[in-house]
């Protein structure tokens, strides 16, 4: 009974999000602008060949994942964000349990993820013809990526929703918690990169699973306290 | 309400047993064999410092927490203490690193997994003031930037233990290296001991120093208020 | 009307609230109950802290000092089932400006577990004087009046037992004031119902009285 409203009402925080994003369209244009933005500059400044044969599967991956990391931070703070601009948060905070909100966000700001990787990552490889030998290790080192961004970016957009001068403030707060997940994410990228075994990137998934799963743990313990006080 | 005015000994033997481990550094321990010259001798105030940043995130997660159970402002000002500390800390450590990090292998910063972990526990303190600078409600402040705290502690140790551990490292082997056992001379083992509780006893109490100005603060408000 | 179960009754007691932002004392040392089928005006000048006072009610600020209680058959209700039993209509509360008035009701309807149909909200709104031409629209696109109502029939729309209102009647012509009286007096009978307000009309409206200083 708890547990399948539980599910109902963040579906129905999940809808609300979509249907007002659709809407309005504020985040998809920024994340989808801001990321073509870096791409081109990147793409156009150093395009496939200005990088050593040796050194192209690492920087590669490390330049693909600054693409994804800007173009998510300008669009993943929204989801509180707005609510406060918008003098919503008040009502929604008065009317939802704080996990329904949480994971209703959290699946939004997945989907934007997600919806980035997809439109990105093809077109990063077709500009900077970077071959990709494990497809599937790469797919799941995304999916699992964008879980664990998405984890603890709604997380830190929830506290800074609640703060004067919240845009800085969530690169400030964001970019502590997000290195260590994209060195892990870089070296995965990699592995799938340079080898068709999906053995390859197992390090670097066992990583970012338990990271995703960390973060999960205490954003669920979290989460309450920062949406109420 | 008045505390009863104790002769504060210990800062003094603090200051005396700091003085001594000072001393010792310089003139007691021996020069490592293997480091260039007397540079080893760094490692007396850089290991101590580097504990104390860690020691202080550990203070402040513990506060932290306790702040989110019993929602006393006392213990936000705990946590405050322990990362201003912290973030001092931190500072001192990754200067007397890059230090030694400038003799040993000629440049101040290489990257090392370890000099990538203080420089990213250092940029948590400061999320952890910027986010507090940016919200004026106590209450709201104390559980927002707890919440941070905890969001943070979780993530560290996958920077502290696993990346360390992906990655081959220039720094030298910690003081219980990878052998599980402990690789150094005797009497510089001494004086490293030495600093270590030194450095300790130095946190605690600048400490309880702070904590203490804060609840006076806190106390001359509720005072106002009532 | 969306539906009448069990008549809960809540009574809202505080006790030597006070909060402070920084180093200004907004509220101080304040205690009284919010009783069921009565109504409490809260009165004072603006920056008196009336808002805070009902935000401290509501659950949504936490006091510095002393503490609010909910209880129901001299039972306390725990923080977190608060808002279950809680209606609150505020100005520095809004509705979605991209959803429907109808779709906003669904959404806040649907979040409290309510299997609210889009007529019985129709009729809702029609009765806080919001005609059906208008219920297809964005929120967006509505005068500040109308968003009024909207706000107010989301407070109502679960029949809560308790009721906060701020400024109920701010942007709102004659018509929409007698609609907020209506709504006080059906639920003056069954709820706890608190109004902050400085309006002479809505201080009618009280069975017990709190005036703030600044």
């Amino acid at each position: 009974m708890r547990a399948s409203s539980l599910l109902s009402e963040s579906l129905a925080v999940l809808g609300k999000e979509l249907t007002s994003e659709l809407r309005s369209r504020v985040a998809l244009n920024a994340v989808g602008l801001f990321a073509l933005t870096t791409l081109i500059a990147v793409a156009y400044q150093i395009g496939p060949y200005k990088i050593e044969e040796a050194d192209r599967p690492h920087l590669l991956s490390a330049l693909l994942w600054i693409i994804l990391f800007f173009g998510a931070t300008s669009g993943l703070a929204r989801v509180f964000v707005k609510e406060e601009d918008a003098r919503t948060a008040k009502t929604l905070r008065l009317a939802a349990r704080p996990l329904a909100v949480f994971f209703g966000k959290l699946g939004f700001n997945l989907i934007l993820l997600l919806g980035l990787e997809s439109l990105v990552v093809p077109l990063y490889c077709a500009l900077m013809s970077y071959t990709v030998e494990g497809v599937a290790g790469l797919v799941l080192v995304m999916a699992c990526g964008a879980v664990a961004m998405a984890a603890s970016s709604t997380m830190v957009a929830a506290i800074i929703a609640r703060a004067s001068g919240s845009g800085t403030l969530f690169a400030i707060l964001t970019v502590p918690l997000a290195l260590p997940l994209l060195v892990v994410l870089i070296q995965g990228t990699k592995a799938a990169a340079t080898s068709a075994a999906l053995a390859a990137v197992i390090p670097a998934l066992r990583a970012i699973v338990s990271l995703a799963g960390v973060t999960l743990v205490a954003a669920v313990y979290l989460f309450p306290v920062v949406w109420h006080d | 309400m008045t505390e009863r005015k104790r002769f504060p000994w210990w800062p003094w033997a603090l200051f005396a047993w700091m003085a001594v481990v000072i001393w010792a550094a310089f003139f007691y321990a021996p020069a490592a064999k293997g480091f260039k010259g007397e540079s080893a001798r760094i490692v007396f105030f850089h290991v101590p410092q580097a504990w104390v940043a860690v020691l202080a995130f550990c203070v402040n997660l513990v506060a932290s927490l306790r702040y989110l159970r019993r929602r006393d402002l006392v213990d936000d000002a705990r946590a405050a203490a322990a990362a201003r500390l912290g973030l001092v800390f931190s500072i001192l450590a990754t200067v007397t690193g890059s230090l030694f990090a400038k003799v040993m292998w000629g440049s101040f910063w290489n990257w090392d997994p370890r000099e990538v972990s203080i420089a990213i526990l250092l940029l948590v303190y400061a999320a952890y003031f910027a986010l507090r600078e940016a919200i004026p409600d106590d209450e709201r402040r104390a559980s927002l930037s707890s919440s941070y705290a905890v969001l943070a502690f979780v993530t560290m140790p996958f920077l502290v233990f696993v990346v360390p551990r992906i990655y081959w490292s220039l720094h030298p082997d910690t003081l219980i290296n990878s052998r599980g056992s402990i690789d150094m001379e005797s009497r510089m083992f001494q004086v490293l001991m030495g600093a270590l509780a030194g450095f300790t006893g130095l946190f605690f109490w600048l400490y309880t120093l702070d904590v203490r100005l804060a609840k006076v603060g806190l106390r001359r408000r509720q005072r106002e208020e009532s | 009307m969306i539906c009448f179960a069990a008549v809960t009754r809540v009574r809202v007691s505080f006790e030597k609230v006070g909060k402070r932002f920084d180093t200004r004392t907004v509220l101080a040392q304040l205690s009284g109950a919010v009783e069921p089928g009565r109504v409490l005006v809260v009165a004072g000048p603006n920056g008196s802290g009336k808002s805070t006072l009902l935000n401290i009610l509501a659950g949504v600020i936490r006091p510095s000092r002393g503490e609010v209680r909910y209880r129901q058959n001299e039972e306390d209700i725990p923080r977190a089932r608060w808002f279950a039993h809680l209606g609150v209509a505020a100005p520095d509360m809004a509705v979605y400006d991209e959803l429907t008035a109808v779709e906003n009701l669904m959404f806040f309807a649907r979040l409290r577990g309510l299997e609210a149909r889009p007529d019985s909200i129709g009729a809702l709104l029609e009765e806080l004087g919001l005609g059906a031409r208008e219920h297809g629209r964005h929120v967006g696109t509505y005068s500040s009046g109308m968003k009024q109502r909207v706000k107010l029939a989301q407070a109502v729309i679960h029949e809560p037992a308790v009721l906060l209102l701020d400024e109920p009647s701010s942007n709102l012509d004659t018509a929409g004031h007698d609609a907020v009286a209506r709504l006080v007096d059906r639920f003056r009978s069954r709820a706890a119902v608190a109004v902050a307000t400085n309006d002479p009309r809505e201080m009618a409206w009280s069975d017990a009285r709190i005036e703030l200083a600044l």
